[in-house]
């Protein structure tokens, strides 16, 4: 079926064949190598031509505070988009998370901690074992995953707000070391970590190896059912972590404080430069990713886009994105 | 008895909702039966319903279609909104709106080679920013009192969204399996290396299932609508999951190349019908969201049981030839 798409791309995208229109795709395809920069200088450019407080420091700041989060979920997600798979239950694990945070602070900050990484574990690990043993549709069971978890996030908080009491908590959150905040410091050593993983360890290549063919990988011994549930455990944890971190500085979580990080998440890794294809991409694409969402919220706000456009902008750039990934590889 | 039991198997949670209804019917008679009971079934799976046929098309096409919930909220804003100019002029525009949105879903499937979720997903995106943007995030009253008649209304015993969606259902046949287009759309989503050879335009009809899926994700918007006589930004959800769920329990398999319009009305009529019997019987709504995603996965799991077992087999069938 994928060949015969590619074939058939052929003949009816004209502008793909070699020749005439060779060079349009090579353009295409250097375009797709550098795309996070290339829209980095882009926008950044925009912004600050178009508005005086764009380039200041504490704007430059205020992105960074911004994207600790979104960040620190995306390198999850990028794990398992390098495998082939997604995770949409991130949105409502990070509520989930958040919430078993906060409600068993009464045990002390580290086990609070703690527990709300186990809930993350055991969403990871359910999402794993349903994708590996029914070799179901990451998609659509993460989905459901997610709405049973935000359903459980509910019946927990019965939809109210619950506040964080213990004080050490926030610092996650609300902390600075000089001044930039500790959420970004933890988000860029977590991407740190997650590059040497993926470029140095065995379990990295298997990533990549997965993500480019399955079948292969298989019959090369690597235990793929095993990696992607330890995938899926790793994405749903740093998912967790991303919610202890938002609620840390909110100093509050509710059950759906999580909504569209979802999808959010999988913009940020696309734009970053790592294809949906799986089998290529990396931690350091994803930080590129992060920042470049963070500058076009920041622009859009900065620009007085209200805040529904901002939608419009990011599913837009996303499609493009995507577009061009499809164009340049044909699969 | 292979088959029989692939069938069975395919058709699983189908099967144990109808049984339940069953017995819950004979035991329960004076509440479920009811006419007032039975219309107003009838009428509420009516608007899944006509985006399941849609997306039923999509998924026996090889595709699938997860804009129909933000293509639904944004016709049933432009309905709205637009009513002052005139409601001819309205429903035109809605339904225009999820042709335009099927027509670029099916360019980036076919003409870029975006994998139709991820393509589907951007256009969610876009197409739920664009209903934010133009409703201010505020409900959108009616100003046209007759109007309320299609989504509302009745003739006789039967609703009229449920004759719209017996319309739909009825042309939804006919295109399946009388004509020839219907037929290709079969061919190219269950093998399409031999739909290519037969001779078959495989952009085309990959492309036209998504046209049918926006406007009937539209149509669905306008009768909501009306049936309503407002809109609000909280409409269309939770539909990608409800009508996928709908479609795959009736028989649909995101492989392609299946899938028919009975089975979709009867996973249709299921996930009402439980709805109905959870909200009479007093389940509260978050476990009802906690069994609705039980059940979607409980119907994708099984269906990729039933997938894998005919790749295998024809893997095996590829090798031994």
């Amino acid at each position: 079926m994928k060949a015969i798409r590619r074939e058939r791309g052929q003949e009816a995208r004209p502008w793909l064949k070699e020749g005439s229109w060779g060079w349009l795709r090579g353009v295409a395809r250097a375009a797709r190598g550098n795309i996070a920069f290339i829209l980095l200088i882009t926008i950044g450019l925009l912004a600050s031509l178009l508005s005086d407080v764009f380039l200041t420091p504490q704007n430059l700041v205020n992105i960074l505070s911004a994207i600790a989060v979104i960040g620190i979920i995306s390198l999850g997600q990028t794990m398992l988009i390098i495998a082939g798979n997604f995770d949409m239950s991130v949105a409502s694990v990070l509520g989930f998370a958040g919430i078993v945070a906060v409600a068993t602070q009464r045990f002390g900050l580290l086990p609070c901690i703690l527990l709300a990484l186990l809930a993350g574990v055991i969403v990871g690990a359910v999402n794993g074992l349903i994708v590996t043993r029914a070799k179901a549709n990451p998609f659509l069971v993460t989905l459901g995953t997610q709405s049973f978890v935000y359903a459980i996030a509910l019946m927990a908080t019965q939809s109210k707000t619950l506040y964080s009491e213990i004080p050490a908590f926030n610092i996650l959150g609300q902390g600075r070391i000089g001044r930039i905040p500790v959420a970004v410091i933890l988000f860029l050593v977590l991407a740190l970590m997650l590059q040497i993983v993926l470029r140095n360890t065995v379990y990295g290549r298997y990533l990549y190896a997965i993500g480019q063919n399955k079948e292969a990988a298989r019959l090369a011994g690597i235990p793929v059912d095993r990696v992607l549930v330890s995938t899926f455990i790793l994405c749903s944890v740093l998912a967790a972590l991303g919610g202890i971190v938002m609620t840390s500085r909110l100093n509050s979580t509710v059950a759906n404080a999580g909504f569209g990080f979802d999808f959010e998440s999988i913009i940020a890794v696309v734009l970053g430069g790592t294809s949906l294809f799986g089998g290529s991409g990396s931690a350091l694409l994803t930080v590129a990713g992060v920042l470049v969402l963070g500058v076009l919220n920041n622009t859009t706000i900065l620009l007085g886009v209200p805040y529904e456009g901002q939608f419009v902008v990011k599913g837009a750039v996303f499609l493009a994105v995507v577009g061009l990934d499809s164009l340049v590889k044909r699969r | 008895m292979d088959r029989l039991l692939g069938f069975l198997a395919r058709r699983a949670v189908l099967s144990i909702l109808l049984v339940l209804f069953a017995v819950f019917t004979v035991l329960q008679r004076s509440i479920f039966l009811s006419e007032q009971n039975v219309a107003n079934v009838a009428r509420q799976v009516s608007f899944n319903g006509i985006i399941a046929l849609g997306e039923t098309v999509v998924l026996i096409s090889g595709g699938i279609d997860i804009s129909v919930g933000a293509v639904l909220s944004m016709a049933a804003a432009l309905t709205m909104k637009l009513q002052p100019f005139g409601v001819g002029v309205a429903v035109g525009a809605a339904l225009l709106f999820g042709l335009a949105v099927g027509v670029i879903n099916g360019l980036l499937v076919t003409k870029i080679g975006i994998p139709p979720f991820v393509a589907t997903l951007g256009s969610m995106t876009v197409v739920q920013g664009l209903m934010l943007t133009y409703t201010q995030q505020q409900p959108i009253p009616g100003h046209v009192e007759w109007f309320t008649v299609f989504g509302a209304g009745s003739l006789g015993p039967v609703p009229m969204p449920t004759l719209i969606l017996a319309a739909v259902a009825v042309f939804c046949y006919w295109w399946l399996n009388q004509t020839r287009s219907g037929r290709n759309i079969y061919a190219v989503g269950g093998n399409p290396e031999a739909a290519r050879l037969a001779g078959i335009d495989l952009d085309l009809y990959w492309f036209l299932p998504y046209v049918f899926s926006g406007v009937c994700a539209a149509l669905s918007g306008v009768l909501l609508a009306s049936l309503l006589n407002t809109s609000t930004i909280h409409i269309g959800l939770d539909t990608p999951l409800a009508v996928l769920a709908a479609s795959i329990m009736g028989g649909a398999s995101l492989l392609g190349g299946r899938g028919s319009v009975g089975g979709t009305l009867l996973g249709v009529l299921a996930l009402g019908m439980l709805s109905n019997g959870m909200d009479l019987l007093g389940v509260f709504t978050y476990y009802q969201i906690a069994i609705r995603a039980v059940i979607l996965v409980a119907v994708v799991v099984i269906d990729s049981f039933y997938t894998n077992r005919i790749q295998t087999r024809a893997r095996r069938q590829a090798h031994a030839a």
